[in-house]
């Protein structure tokens, strides 16, 4: 290895040599490694290139606040996750990742002209630019734009992998395992509290692990909290949102560190509910603005301790440190100590604690106070630095090949913001502070701004004798913004720093500005002259860190994407080559094709069957519920606009539910068992809908009435057997119930046996043809289907689905709620009049009855509409116009809202809601289609059997 | 008549075995929804105490809101109509079926996607609640089994759902 | 996720197990026939949209079932209080 591993320390397992692959060339590093790290120590500072002007960077930070180092870890088809910071990737033998935005190659990028041209590419330049002309925008700029800026492809394969999810429960809860998270969890720990603590990373310890010092306590500690039964400890585990009543959203990270892809899933959400939160961290450390900061080798100080005292690793032979903070010289006094060749100490400020400046004496570092870095030298890595003073601008060159930054500390208040806790301002900081909390939640630690990193002076940029026009001193390096674009932004007017954020970017990067935010206001803050608290905080928001969409799914892909209702009949349909459709939830027959049928042949089929002799169709998803007690008549009669109370037991009524506002919402035929027992039905997609309604009227409005509501859907499985010779099929089979004309007519309904098992038989009809419905518990309704297709096969009994229902039904003129109507309808509007009872004084939707823009003339009504061309069937929702010769936009004053070829009738048919429709009988209206304009005249809306002979049978 | 017709069950009939966790499908039962506001009403009707909390269970019947109670009982059993009664008893042996989740790993399957406090869930307890969308009823039977009532299209659904969450 | 006191339950429970079911506190008028137009209208369409404290109506729908009163601040969306149906404002 190169000689950036340095020959002792870090908690890598020396004996424990991987081989991975970065941009296609093999490397080394040690287990406990994350890429990042074993990078360095194989000498490369070359992470990526920048967003939009294509710059060398390298790595900034060691954790996950890294805004560079981006990459893209290659596990196979389906598995090539970009994005990924290096800082968080831990190595394994094989693992594969190459470098993003950068074409060919990393080192010879084209794009890179963007840098040079940098001075065009100003804050707004795609906004100000591109703008015209439009049509240019699809063709040349967009995709242009996007190969130019951007970060890593997203994968176009199916996701292999899956993901689990979980719930959990705590009294304690506890986000971040450094030292002030785990002395909490020490508190806890033993008590008979639950207790989680999750931590972002491979292991336990935060900042501890960056310091040997602590590396005794820590291992005490773990060990304290693994032996107490009630801490369960989460590691790779990022707690990516914080949500009402201490919900916190968190992704634990299964198997990417593994070197063979696992069986079990690749991450878990957790969803956790804590009784109390305490949030432990950690602050982050804040990169200076000069010239060059984002020069390869240009990183954090806190960062290059951590990869000497944790990984091993220096980040340079010789390094500099630019210091506005005391912890940037604490820092490179444990480099020095742990072998890292210093070369000077820069500090902005005047003065320094006098034990600094003796222990830099004694490690012999040249210091420099009351001086900046104004420059850095080199491109694919430093080479040396421009130092001047303050005062005198007098400048100097100091060779080296890394230098640090120590720009004091931001507290991580993320997650506090996500749960709604204020910030206040601390100027000794330079950084917000939890202050009220709005959940039951605590900071501590350095999230809560108590650290003992000393002092430190709070500015905005680094002097510079340079004129700031052509800098690039970048505040957001993920996003490529400059303090130039921000004072920009400031001179062209804007204020407010969520302004200033969404014109320049700042923050707005994958990184959520992690690194970038509180420069961003002090810059703002200086050009604006105005403090920083006058001119705003953006919001953080989820996830502190992006993570996958596979996670977030969790196992609602595939066959559990959303649950998919099957009846009772539905493994018969599927055995039996069933077309299916989807009806709300329930996938439903839509027709039985047989060998070299198309749905048109197949629909045309079953139609003919069921008006000519017998079909049998599975009815089971139709709604139902149980109306009981001593005011059930009454209830319905308050619900439905027909009179119900004088309904006899064995009868039945077509029942039209109106909402409050007048318009139909629900339909379907019900049946009154007993004096105080009804079985109702519903449409299949307003079940639910309409027990709620139900429930609402009467627990809310009449909760006097002793009546009782249950649905009863899924306890019966429901068989329509229609056509002449459905009592013939039903006969041999039936017990206990005279199935005669005169004892059973149309719209009755009777208890009795059939193949043994007890059922309510309906005697109704949605064909026009003579019909039951029958009605078992659902756990025999294959059974007895399949018994009626054996003893209905002398009849050639037809199974039809429910495209020949819809054929059969509309050809009978029976709408069908929520197709023919849409939630403006009224009874009056859709032909049903009939079906409102004229003396009763109320029902719900009543009164709306005659609300002026109810009885106000020129309102869609539901007819019938007949093509001239009767082989043309239209299309459903084509619209319809009065005049085909007017000039577009035309008028339209309807719409096709059922539309069939009826084999029947040897035509097709429509039905329409059209503009005064009920008085434009036999007009001939248009239907312009983009080949051409179809003629059509107004009809009834019953086209077969108009006197209904076939029902009373 | 005298034939009888078979049933079929939503799911299947062989029990799921896990690690820690089985998941099996209870034999049929009879139920019923049990209503009344005044729950002496009921219990003059069925000769039986009922609980008069929410979610307590006592002899079968479970309390699962203010004025409703779920009887489960051997399959067959029948129960007096309460006609003219202020009262409301129905029929819905078939509305759902039961599965049972046991083992060890029982709770833990069962917040994959159920957003109760099942560790605290006391045994006995019974309730109307959620596995991701869909209702359930969850009746606690002991520390480690618990029988999750499901309405029936949801089942197949349901049943893929935990065994899913079983295996992993 | 929040979570809801279910005042029939008398806990606290999560909260896709509830449905809400908008403005509390309007009660459909006993005779609608006697109902002026504008009466109404006021009655069907004409509903409060605070910011703050909010009195709706929510139902524990995949619990036990009832409609109950809440008191939340739209603001925050923390709840205040809920009562029972039939209960007077709070």
């Amino acid at each position: 290895m190169s000689g950036y591993r340095l020959s002792v320390g870090g908690r890598v397992v020396r004996r424990h040599a991987v081989t991975f692959r970065f941009d296609g060339k093999n490397y080394q590093g040690f287990a406990g490694d994350t890429l990042a790290s074993a990078l360095l120590a194989n000498g490369v500072m070359l992470f990526g290139r920048s967003f939009k002007y294509h710059r060398p960077r390298g790595l900034i930070a060691a954790g996950s606040e890294e805004p560079n180092a981006l990459v893209l870890v290659d596990r196979g088809p389906g598995r090539r996750t970009p994005n990924l910071r290096a800082t968080g990737i831990e190595v394994y033998d094989g693992l594969t990742a190459t470098s993003q935005n950068r074409w060919p190659s990393l080192k010879t990028d084209f794009g890179a002209i963007n840098d040079r041209l940098g001075m065009f590419f100003p804050a707004g330049f795609y906004n100000k630019t591109f703008m015209w002309p439009r049509s240019f925008w699809d063709k040349l700029y967009e995709p242009a734009i996007r190969r130019m800026a951007g970060l890593g492809d997203a994968p176009t394969e199916k996701d292999p992998d899956h993901y689990a999810s979980t719930y959990a429960h705590c009294d304690l809860l506890i986000i971040g395992a450094g030292p002030a998270g785990i002395d909490a969890a020490l508190e806890a720990a033993g008590t008979n509290t639950r207790v989680i603590l999750i931590d972002e990373q491979d292991e336990p310890g935060g900042g501890a692990l960056a310091d040997p010092s602590l590396w005794p306590w820590l291992e005490r500690s773990m060990k304290a909290l693994n032996d107490a039964a009630n801490v369960t400890i989460l590691t790779r585990t990022t707690a990516f949102g914080y949500y009402h009543d201490n919900f916190i959203g968190a992704v634990q990270r299964l198997t990417d560190h593994m070197p063979q892809i696992a069986d079990g899933p690749r991450e878990k959400l957790w969803r956790i509910r804590a009784g109390e939160i305490i949030l432990a961290q950690g602050a982050i450390e804040r990169p200076l603005v000069f010239e060059g900061n984002d020069t390869p080798g240009v990183m954090l100080a806190s960062a290059a301790k951590v990869f000497a005292n944790r990984y091993g690793v220096a980040v340079g032979k010789s390094v500099a440190l630019m210091a506005a903070h005391d912890s940037g010289w604490h820092d490179v006094f444990a480099l020095a100590k742990a072998g890292v060749g210093i070369v000077a100490i820069i500090d902005v400020r005047e003065n320094v604690d006098a034990t600094l400046l003796t222990e830099a004496e004694k490690l012999g570092i040249m210091v420099y106070l009351n001086h900046s870095v104004i420059g850095v030298n080199g491109r694919h890595r430093v080479k040396s630095i421009q130092v001047c003073g303050n005062n005198d601008y007098l400048d100097g060159r100091i060779a080296c090949d890394a230098l640090l930054m120590a720009g004091g500390w931001t507290p991580s208040v993320h997650l506090w913001s996500h749960s709604k806790g204020t910030l206040k301002w601390r100027n000794d900081l330079g950084a917000y502070v939890p202050d009220q909390a709005n959940e039951n939640v605590c900071s501590v630690g350095a999230c809560a701004g108590h650290w003992d990193f000393g002092n430190g002076a709070v500015i905005d940029m680094l002097p510079t004798p340079k004129g700031l026009t052509r800098a690039k001193a970048f505040v957001d390096f993920q996003n490529d913004v400059t303090a130039k674009d921000i004072k920009l932004a400031v001179r062209e007017g804007f204020r407010s720093i969520e302004h200033i954020k969404r014109y320049t970017t700042n923050g707005m990067a994958t990184d959520q500005g992690k690194t970038s935010n509180l420069n961003c206001l002090q810059i703002a803050s200086t050009a604006l002259a105005k403090p920083v608290t006058d001119i705003g905080i953006t919001s953080f928001r989820p996830p502190y860190t992006p993570q996958t969409f596979g996670t977030l799914a969790g196992h609602a892909k595939d066959a559990l994407f959303q649950p998919l209702r099957k009846s009772p009949i539905d493994g018969w349909a599927e055995d039996n080559g069933a077309v299916f459709e989807l009806v709300a939830q329930w996938r439903r027959a839509r027709y039985f094709p047989k060998v070299g049928e198309d749905m048109h042949i197949a629909v045309n089929r079953e139609c003919v069957e069921v008006r000519s002799s017998v079909g049998i169709f599975d009815a089971s998803t139709l709604g139902k519920i149980e109306v009981v007690g001593p005011d059930a008549a009454e209830f319905l009669n308050r619900m439905y606009t027909n009179p119900w109370k004088a309904l006899e037991p064995g009868r039945c009524r077509y029942g039209l539910l109106l909402k409050e506002d007048g318009f139909i919402t629900d339909d379907g035929v019900s049946a009154r068992l007993a004096p105080d027992r009804f079985h109702l039905t519903t449409t299949t997609g307003g079940a639910a809908r309409v027990l709620n309604m139900m429930e609402d009227y009467l627990q809310t409005e009449w909760p006097d009435l002793n009546v009782w509501l249950t649905s009863t859907t899924e306890q019966y499985a429901v068989i329509a057997v229609q056509g002449p010779n459905a009592r013939k099929v039903l006969e041999p089979l039936v017990a206990g119930i005279d199935l005669s004309a005169e004892a059973f007519p149309h719209m009755a309904i009777r208890e009795g046996v059939i193949c043994g098992i007890p059922t309510r038989l309906f005697r109704v009809s949605f064909t026009g043809e003579l019909g039951f419905e029958i009605n078992v518990p659902a756990a025999y309704g294959r059974a007895l289907w399949e018994r009626l297709i054996v003893e209905g096969a002398h009849y050639n009994i037809t199974p039809y689905g429910t495209e020949a229902m819809h054929v059969l039904r509309a050809e009978k003129g029976y709408i069908i709620v929520g197709q023919d109507t849409d939630g403006t309808v009224t009874p009056h509007d859709a032909g049903l009049d009939w079906a409102v009872g004229k003396k009763k004084l109320d029902f719900v939707g009543r009164r709306s009855l005659t609300r002026p823009d109810i009885v106000a003339p020129g309102r869609k009504q539901l007819v019938g509409l007949l093509t001239d061309d009767s082989n043309l069937v239209l299309e459903e929702g084509a619209q319809i116009v009065a005049d085909p010769n007017q000039p577009v936009p035309m008028k339209m004053i309807g719409h096709v809202t059922s539309s069939y070829w009826s084999e029947t009738l040897g035509r097709s048919i429509a039905m329409a809601l059209i503009a005064g429709g009920h008085k434009r009988l036999g007009e001939t209206l248009y239907i312009p289609m983009p080949d051409k304009t179809h003629t059509a005249k107004v009809s009834g809306m019953v086209f077969y059997d108009t006197q209904g002979a076939r029902l009373n049978v | 008549m005298s034939d009888i017709l078979a049933r079929s069950e939503p799911v299947p009939t062989l029990p799921f075995v896990g690690v820690g966790v089985t998941i099996s499908l209870v034999t049929p039962m009879a139920r019923y929804s049990l209503r009344a506001r005044q729950l002496e009403a009921l219990e003059a009707l069925l000769n039986t105490k009922l609980p008069h909390k929410i979610g307590k269970t006592e002899n079968g019947y479970a309390c699962l809101g203010p004025d409703e109670w779920l009887l489960r009982a051997a399959v067959g059993t029948a129960m007096p109509k309460g006609e003219g009664l202020a009262v409301s008893v129905t029929d819905m042996s078939e509305r759902a079926i039961c599965l049972v989740v046991e083992g060890p790993r029982a709770t833990g399957v069962l917040l994959s996607g159920c957003p109760l406090d099942l560790e605290t869930f006391a045994v006995g307890r019974a309730t109307r609640t959620l596995y991701e969308t869909v209702e359930i009823t969850l009746i606690r039977d002991s520390e480690d089994r618990f029988h999750v009532e499901v309405w029936r299209s949801f089942a197949p659904w349901l049943w893929i759902a935990l065994t899913t969450a079983a295996s992993h | 996720m929040i979570l809801i006191h279910c005042p029939y339950c008398e806990e606290k429970r999560p909260e896709i197990e509830f449905a809400n079911a908008g403005q509390a506190h309007i009660a459909r008028p006993v005779d609608p026939a006697t109902q002026t137009d504008e009466e109404w209208k006021n009655y069907l369409f004409i509903r409060a949209n605070p910011r703050g404290r909010h009195h709706e109506r929510w139902r524990h729908i995949h619990g036990c079932g009832r409609f109950f009163n809440a008191v939340r601040d739209t603001s925050t969306d923390k709840f205040e209080t809920t009562y029972k149906a039939g209960e007077p404002r709070r």
